[in-house]
């Protein structure tokens, strides 16, 4: 589904140059719950970017599906992201000007979906999270664990092939946060959809089922552990 | 080659269409209008900038279209009508030499063919000399039907003093000033002397029958109305007239009933509305529109300049919240178009606004502006000294049109910006 041949990021900034990624090779399949581990700096952030659609790497290649995404312009990659694609990053992940169902339906309007079935699929997916009480809130009325459970709909009910987590957890306590990666791995395993996530914390790490560890821009340890 | 061609071409009509769909989605004015809420400190400061701004602009456009506008009507209603018959040649070198004969279909028959004219009145015009036994002064002789010319004009609303001409056909009127200066009053005598038709010298002596006050320094100051039969006489033209003036119910037709009247009276005469009459006048207009132009253009240019300002604030401090609507897959052509609405809702909030002040400022004039200390100078130019500011509804739509403008070349420079944002270094924007 995805894969990283060789892949290579650097960054250069007033003409000094920092080495992110140094010849990254994974492959993630279809219905993982995968876990990117490793310190501040190690790269997964910039791995998850490139699987993401959302920057090129300095070398090597990223396929999604087959589709190698260097080959395309910044208006297919968009349509990519939007179709297959599904976002949660750390927080403040909602467009405040919008409530809770506006934001689940926000991608699906992106998408053209017509607005009686966004607005039955977002009320459905709000209340499969837990929310369905809560469409008419706007962002600012919620807390972050609602925030990011609404960020979790909101990646999902657009049905992409795989969702990418930046540090979903990080500015949860570990009690919501331990709720909300019960909530993804329940939708991993009943929408099916991929998902890759980064992060530190070693309660998500625990309970993912396969763990890629980072280091200095390289993959140093890919642990597989049983379902 | 070609396909290398095609694809920029092909980018920018995906764009463009992109751009086009946003526009139309109820979501992107319920962003736009949300987003423009989101400070509304900020959002009430720009529009307030934008609301006197224009609201002062159409109070001033309106003085003065209500000054050019009282200056068309005063010189419509004083001597020029809508629409005048002369002899051809008269308009190049106004004279007794172009007249109107009675065999050329000029009179009650000719406008009873016509509904849309609701008055007419015949008038002989000459130069004379005009004397006292004080002074003496050059003036225009204007010869009218007394009856009929109350219909077409308002000169016999004007006596100041002593009374309209009536059955004496040995009276006739002066205006105020020029009566000054022959330092005669109602009743005095006056000695009229002018060229008749053979070119001999002829003159007559008549009594004033009263004085009249025109917002016309020029009438005021060299023009003598006396009965038309009289002038005739004295000129010698028989039952010729020099000018048949016209006053139609429909002034937004004239051109097309001076072109009717052309046609039914044939070559041999000239039909002419009071915008070929008066060109000054017509010019005074133009230049008032080029002025509105310019001056909605100037204060729509500097607000461009907040706009855009406020626009590029509010996009930095959105800078995360836009990384992660482009993560989501949102296109840029939407993003464009988001900034674009909210940039028009921003202007057309401040404009509808400003059209409210506008219209609160002329309502509040609605009696006029009494420019009474000025009026010596403004007679001068065939003004009322009492300005009624005057609302077209094209100064309503000019600014709405510019303001649209103004929003769109406003939310230009932000939305370059913000489709150059890196949406993975937004989302870690802080």
């Amino acid at each position: 589904m995805l894969e990283a041949t060789d892949v290579w990021k650097v960054y250069e900034t007033r003409g000094v140059e920092t080495v992110a990624l140094q010849g990254v090779n994974l492959v993630i399949d279809e219905g993982e719950f995968t876990a990117l581990a490793g310190p501040s700096g190690s790269g997964k952030t910039t791995l998850l970017n490139l699987f993401g659609a959302l920057d090129v790497p300095t070398r090597g290649t990223i396929h999604l599906e087959g589709q190698e995404l260097s080959t395309l312009s910044s208006a297919q990659l968009a349509h990519l992201r939007l179709q297959k694609l599904g976002f949660i990053f750390q927080a403040y992940n909602l467009i405040p000007v919008l409530s809770a169902r506006e934001n689940v339906e926000f991608v699906m309007e992106l998408q053209g979906v017509p607005a009686a079935e966004r607005q039955e699929r977002a009320m459905a997916m709000l209340a499969e999270v837990g929310l369905g009480d809560m469409a008419d809130k706007r962002p600012m009325e919620m807390s972050g664990g609602q925030q990011q459970r609404v960020a979790v709909a909101r990646a999902i009910v657009s049905r992409p092939r795989v969702v990418l987590a930046d540090e979903p957890t990080a500015n949860l306590d570990s009690k919501t946060a331990e709720k909300l990666l019960d909530l993804m791995q329940e939708m991993n395993q009943r929408h099916h959809v991929t998902f890759l996530f980064s992060t530190h914390d070693p309660m998500v790490i625990e309970k993912s089922r396969r763990t890629v560890r980072l280091r200095d821009g390289q993959v140093v340890d890919d642990e597989l552990r049983a379902a | 080659m070609t396909a290398l061609r095609a694809e920029p071409v092909m980018a920018a009509q995906g764009f463009l269409w992109g751009f086009m769909y946003a526009l139309l989605r109820p979501v992107t004015w319920r962003m736009a209008w949300r987003n423009v809420g989101r400070n509304p400190r900020r959002t009430l400061i720009v529009g307030s900038a934008i609301a006197i701004g224009l609201g002062a602009t159409i109070v001033a456009m309106a003085v003065n279209y209500g000054m050019i506008f009282e200056m068309v009507a005063s010189a419509i209603r004083t001597e020029v009508g809508h629409v005048q018959v002369h002899g051809r040649g008269f308009d190049a070198k106004p004279g007794i030499e172009f007249r109107i004969e009675p065999d050329q279909g000029v009179g009650p028959e000719l406008v009873a063919q016509l509904p849309e004219i609701v008055a007419w009145a015949p008038r002989v015009r000459g130069e004379g000399l005009v004397s006292s036994p004080r002074a003496s002064a050059g003036v225009r002789l204007v010869a009218i039907d007394p009856v009929q010319e109350a219909q077409v004009s308002v000169i016999d609303e004007s006596i100041t003093e002593g009374h309209f001409l009536g059955d004496d056909p040995r009276r006739v009127l002066l205006g105020e000033r020029l009566a000054d200066r022959l330092q005669v009053g109602v009743d005095d005598k006056i000695v009229l002397s002018v060229q008749d038709v053979s070119g001999d010298l002829t003159g007559e002596a008549y009594r004033v029958a009263g004085l009249f006050r025109t917002p016309s320094r020029e009438l005021d100051e060299g023009a003598v109305f006396l009965p038309i039969g009289e002038a005739q006489r004295l000129l010698g033209i028989g039952e010729a007239i020099s000018e048949f003036v016209i006053v139609s119910n429909d002034d937004r037709q004239l051109a097309a009933l001076a072109a009717r009247l052309q046609e039914r009276l044939g070559p041999d005469l000239e039909v002419r509305t009071w915008e070929e009459l008066r060109p000054m006048l017509v010019s005074m207009i133009k230049i008032f529109d080029q002025m509105g132009w310019i001056m909605y253009a100037a204060i729509f240019i500097a607000m461009a300049f907040g706009i855009a300002n406020v626009l590029l604030m509010s996009l930095y401090e959105r800078i995360r919240e836009i990384g992660i609507v482009l993560s989501l897959g949102m296109p840029p052509a939407r993003l464009v178009a988001s900034l674009m609405v909210e940039s028009l809702i921003l202007t057309l909030v401040g404009v509808a606004c400003g059209l409210g002040v506008g219209l609160l400022g002329v309502w509040a004039l609605a009696d006029g502006i009494d420019l009474s200390a000025w009026a010596d100078g403004l007679d001068a130019y065939g003004m009322s000294p009492v300005i009624v500011p005057v609302v077209r509804s094209s100064d309503l739509t000019q600014p709405l049109a510019i303001a649209v403008l103004t929003a769109i070349l406003a939310s230009l420079w932000p939305a370059i910006r913000a489709v150059r944002i890196r949406p993975a270094e937004a989302v870690r924007h802080v």
